[in-house]
């Protein structure tokens, strides 16, 4: 499979050859094979999304077997020995963790890190004021508020998780730009579309049917738009 | 508009090179007027074929009015001796020309096409005597084959000066040998071999000939090209942002105002834009269920 461009470029300067990774958020899996195409000893793919877990074993997992664990676990509570992992992603894993779920993680992925450890997170800027896609997230975390009372995303700027991981005692050793704008195409819209649909099935009707009808209105409004940054930052734990 | 060094040929390229397959499509007053315009905004690098109709015979006036402005390359697809020497001399005649100055081996694809072109008897053998008696300056290869491939004719010939192949951000998205075009490209780069770029404007194939019939099809193009001002500007960007010495338009003669628009207009593209370009065709191409992220 291709591995995209965003992945390569976030992990191109890390010592990944012979390392033991971890992909903490294993998404459909694009970092899980850009982490076995480097070289990785090891990666265990982390997620708490069965679908996923399935998706990355069929798409990247039977490729490598002998070098892939796909673990469906939650990552606020990690199945990994404390000093274990070599070098840590988190692509595009931030943007779905509220902030204490987010300080959770940290300290779950400080816990395994083995000093001297990497850790790659690459993640969005809130996106602009002018975005079209801010009001498709706004409603996302609207139904998703009402539906299980937290949000479904949260932006995090760049120097905002580079000061919360410098509190777990990391230091940054660069940050790039991986896309500038960001491509939200018709496929990514009708993903967070598709988040919207599930989560406003548990609302009751009078709720669920005005919010299904902006969410239609919103899609065929956006269609897709190029907007917003993501970033990649490399830090290194001590060590 | 902006030009550079063609690897070691001595010669400054503009950054767009008018494909003259455009020709094809006009008749010969459309045709001067095509070149006219080209000229107009600067381009300095041509080039044509004896395979693209009669794009040769319509160029040869306006060729021949402008002849010290204009950095001409022709190819040939004859693979020996005997018949790239013909096609040489029947290319001078139809373009009305004594003289090219880049004359390349066309359309290489196969394994034993290289065999032959560089063995004894071989197309390479009229290209040196041509260069020798200073018919041509320069030899070139073009090639939508494997990237392998290209690579490989690099080792075989030493005298290689150019080379043209894909270069687009659909086919720079995928990651298996077949196509890796950025490897030839950053050889011929150490080899001191200048870069053409083709395809640059390709969005993708043609609908299959049951859904949209050959005559039915919009453009002359051997793809479906991007026909938006603002995606032509996108791929110019990027193919010339690539380190691609020159860009060459996409056939139909009309895109081809758009596309010297682009190129006249170019100032590079920055990196986390290219990647944000390879992203969004990755994903239209084939989506992949349930991705949110990039």
């Amino acid at each position: 499979m291709d591995v995209p461009t965003t992945v390569t470029t976030a992990l191109e300067d890390q010592p990944i050859d012979g390392a033991t990774c971890l992909e903490a958020g294993a998404g459909v899996g694009n970092t899980t094979a850009g982490l076995l195409a480097a070289g990785a000893a090891r990666v265990y793919a982390v997620t708490n999304d069965a679908d996923h877990a399935s998706t990355v074993r069929d798409r990247v997992g039977c490729r490598a077997p002998d070098r892939t664990a796909v673990v469906e676990a939650d990552l606020r509570a990690l199945p990994l020995a404390a000093n274990s992992v070599d070098v840590i992603t988190a692509h595009g894993l931030c943007n779905v963790l509220t902030p204490p779920a987010l300080e959770t993680v940290a300290t779950e992925l400080t816990r395994v890190a083995v000093p001297g450890c990497h850790l790659v997170v690459d993640d969005y800027e809130p996106p602009p004021a002018d975005a079209a896609v801010r009001e498709l997230f706004a409603l996302e975390n609207a139904v998703t508020e009402l539906a299980d009372g937290r949000p479904a995303l949260t932006f995090y700027p760049a120097t905002m998780l580079r000061r919360l991981f410098a509190g777990h005692g990391w230091t940054v050793d660069r940050e790039r730009t991986l896309l500038d704008p960001v491509p939200w195409t018709r496929a990514h819209v009708e993903a967070h579309a598709e988040v919207v649909r599930s989560e406003a099935a548990e609302l009751p009707d009078e709720l669920r049917d005005p919010l299904l009808a902006e969410l239609e209105r919103l899609v065929a409004a956006i269609g897709e738009e190029s907007i917003g940054e993501m970033y990649s930052i490399a830090m290194r734990f001590p060590g | 508009m902006q030009t550079r060094a063609l690897g070691e040929t001595g010669h400054d390229s503009t950054v767009m090179t008018f494909g003259a397959i455009a020709l094809n499509w006009l008749e010969q007053e459309g045709a001067n007027q095509m070149v006219e315009l080209v000229l107009d905004r600067g381009v300095n690098h041509f080039d044509v074929a004896p395979t693209y109709g009669d794009a040769e015979l319509k160029l040869a006036p306006k060729l021949n009015q402008y002849r010290e402005d204009i950095f001409l390359g022709c190819k040939t697809q004859e693979r020996e001796y005997e018949g790239a020497k013909t096609k040489l001399e029947r290319s001078l005649e139809r373009l009305e020309t004594d003289h090219i100055e880049l004359y390349q081996i066309h359309g290489l694809e196969y394994e034993h096409e290289l065999e032959t072109i560089a063995g004894e008897d071989g197309a390479l053998e009229a290209f040196r005597e041509a260069k020798d008696e200073g018919t041509i300056d320069h030899i070139g290869l073009t090639s939508h084959g494997n990237p392998q491939l290209i690579l490989e004719a690099i080792d075989r010939i030493d005298d290689l000066e150019t080379l043209m192949f894909p270069m687009n951000p659909v086919v720079a998205g995928k990651d298996d040998d077949d196509h890796d075009y950025e490897a030839v490209l950053e050889r011929a780069d150490e080899e001191g071999i200048g870069t053409l770029g083709i395809k640059a404007f390709a969005k993708g194939p043609w609908p299959s000939t049951d859904e949209l019939p050959e005559a039915d099809r919009p453009y002359a193009n051997w793809y479906e090209p991007v026909d938006a001002p603002a995606e032509i500007e996108e791929r110019f960007d990027f193919a010339a942002s690539s380190g691609l010495t020159s860009v060459i338009n996409a056939g139909d003669p009309k895109l081809v105002a758009m596309i010297l628009d682009a190129a006249s207009r170019y100032d590079g593209m920055d990196e986390g834009a290219r990647r944000s370009l390879i992203e969004r065709l990755r994903h239209e191409e084939s989506p992949v269920p349930e991705q949110l992220h990039h």
